[in-house]
């Protein structure tokens, strides 16, 4: 089957989707290679930094979207639909280890692997460390939409949409996930200022 | 003090998703409200937190798995296509009806929950403490729906607005459900505890059930209590509040208080600063048929006690009620047109001819000795 040939970001996406409709293994790729950090990294720290599992739903999350992206009608935006499945799938993977690992103080994120060099800077950081494992820590609720918010820099209401609750009730997790966050690493205020100045 | 803080709404606030005139408002709010502005500085650094989270790039070979689960799935289809056709037509039937029932059970879950979310309610913002509704802890506000319990332990306070035509504050240790909100009717029912209510509609569409009588709003502002056995005590600060039952209604105005009682519904309405001797041989006329109590009732009312004189008319025997007219009409004698004879047959426009002529007579101020009183009397 032929490549589509991609004119602009837009129709670039529409065209890919198009494509993988009719089982286009390099659109497929090219729609993966697109989105899968951001899936991964949504998957990472909802698992609290379980590689292993984050990687597993990644998986399961584009195996979803390929065997399903027929029924996507181009009726929700493509990455509204994308993020309801990763986040579903985180729900319903999380419940099935409830018994296994629990979430909560004290869990230690493991660092990730990718980007070893990127990582190890980001990983030297005590604030970006911190605030990893005070995400960690989050109600998997309001987790959910922490995420939503900073890693697909999603509106209230796209992830409203995504999660399929009221603009308000995101509002209010929001309130409560900075809030948590702040309580626990107000200590980093200093350290923040300073990372900020240096740019 | 605020009459609403904007606490839940910082983080939208400060993400500049609010519409612009609620924008508006929380800034006006912020320049004035210190608890707000510090609340908003320890949101603003866990936004500057969350913002540093670093995005994690995928591991390699991620790819290679999803391409083998997928051909791995082509060959699953192509293999279970024959099959398909292979199997018993019973089992099939079987496993339409099973899915069917799943299905059916799926779909009425469903449109309950979906139904039990659109129920309307009211929102709750929580004062001090931990109060719950629906037996979960609200955090600084939650909606109380219709059907729903709030409920306040001994170090807990809330405040409930009432539709767009008041506001309840609920005091704590107090139990109170949200039976109706529609336009013509808002109901609560208080099964026990404290409220305070700010109603500014028009008369007859707030009302408090309680085990013992129904507060019908006439424009106003009170406070009911419920204690334990269902007995209550309402003092009206503003305005007219209706005490009723089937069979008994008692018009309650500002400074005057009623106590209700299970099965004897609302007793006689008094002032507040009406001599104790006068509340405690009331309390024993209504609740404990003791009739002789009425002496000290008629010895002890002052003008203004033609608000409890009024009342009683209906409630006392006939030979009583005699006696209750003539110290009625020394109080306050009766308007053209209204008669003895009238008054004692319980002609009922009479009654209320009289009872707008008295009225001028009602305003009075609130004193705590009813308080005092009525605790004596039943805690």
């Amino acid at each position: 089957m032929e490549s589509v040939v991609l004119t602009g970001e837009e129709a670039r996406g529409e065209a890919v989707i198009e494509a993988c409709k009719q089982g286009d293994r390099d659109a497929f790729r090219r729609l993966f290679e697109r989105h899968k950090d951001r899936v991964y990294s949504v998957a990472l720290y909802f698992f609290g930094g379980d590689e292993a599992t984050a990687s597993d739903v990644t998986q399961q999350v584009f195996l979803k979207l390929f065997t399903r992206i027929r029924q996507f009608q181009g009726e929700a935006e493509f990455t509204t639909w994308l993020y309801r499945l990763t986040t579903n799938l985180c729900v319903d993977e999380q419940r099935k280890r409830r018994r296994v690992q629990q979430f909560g103080e004290g869990f230690e994120l493991s660092e990730p692997r990718g980007r070893r060099a990127q990582e190890e800077s980001l990983a030297r950081s005590e604030v970006a460390h911190s605030v990893k494992r005070a995400v960690a820590a989050l109600k998997p609720k309001l987790r959910v939409v922490m995420l939503l918010k900073y890693f697909e820099e999603m509106s209230y209401e796209e992830i409203a949409d995504v999660l399929g609750l009221s603009k308000g009730t995101v509002a209010s997790r929001l309130n409560r996930g900075h809030k948590a966050l702040a309580r626990k690493l107000g200590h980093l205020r200093g350290a923040l200022l300073r990372e900020e100045r240096e740019g | 003090m605020f009459a609403r803080h904007y606490k839940k709404h910082l983080s939208a606030y400060a993400h500049g998703a609010l519409a612009p005139e609620e924008a508006a408002r929380v800034a006006a709010h912020l320049a004035a409200c210190a608890a707000c502005r510090a609340e908003f500085e320890e949101v603003k650094l866990g936004i500057r937190l969350a913002e540093s989270l670093p995005s994690v790039a995928a591991p390699a070979g991620l790819w290679e798995g999803i391409e083998a689960a997928l051909a791995r799935e082509s060959n699953r289809e192509r293999e279970r296509a024959p099959q398909a056709k292979t199997l018993f037509p019973s089992r099939r039937r079987a496993l339409t009806a099973a899915f069917a029932t799943v299905l059916v059970a799926l779909v009425a879950g469903g449109a309950w929950l979906y139904l039990r979310a659109q129920r309307p309610g009211w929102e709750v913002a929580r004062v001090e403490g931990a109060p719950r509704v629906a037996s979960s802890r609200i955090d600084e506000r939650g909606r109380l729906r219709v059907g729903e319990w709030l409920e306040t332990d001994s170090a807990s306070r809330a405040e409930i607005a009432v539709a767009n035509i008041g506001e309840v504050e609920v005091e704590p240790n107090t139990r109170v459900r949200l039976v109706e909100t529609r336009l013509t009717e808002h109901r609560l029912e208080l099964e026990r505890g404290t409220l305070h209510a700010r109603i500014w509609a028009p008369p007859r569409l707030f009302f408090v059930n309680t085990p013992s009588a129904v507060a019908a709003d006439l424009g106003c502002a009170y406070t009911l209590e419920v204690d334990d056995k269902g007995r209550g005590l309402l003092h009206v600060t503003s305005g007219y509040v209706a005490l009723e039952t089937e069979a008994r209604e008692s018009i309650v105005p500002a400074g005057a208080a009623c106590m209700t009682e299970p099965g004897a519904g609302p007793g006689t309405p008094f002032f507040e600063d009406a001599p104790e001797p006068f509340v405690e041989a009331l309390a024993r006329l209504d609740f404990e048929h003791d009739r002789a109590s009425l002496d000290a009732v008629l010895a002890g009312a002052r003008v203004k006690d033609t608000l409890t004189l009024w009342h009683l008319l209906p409630r006392v025997g006939v030979e009583e009620r005699a006696r209750v007219y003539e110290r009625l009409a020394a109080l306050a004698p009766p308007p053209d047109g209204v008669t003895r004879e009238g008054v004692i047959g319980l002609d009922r426009p009479m009654l209320d001819a009289w009872k707008t002529n008295l009225e001028g007579n009602w305003l009075g101020e609130s004193t705590p000795a009813i308080r005092r009183v009525w605790r004596n009397l039943w805690r």
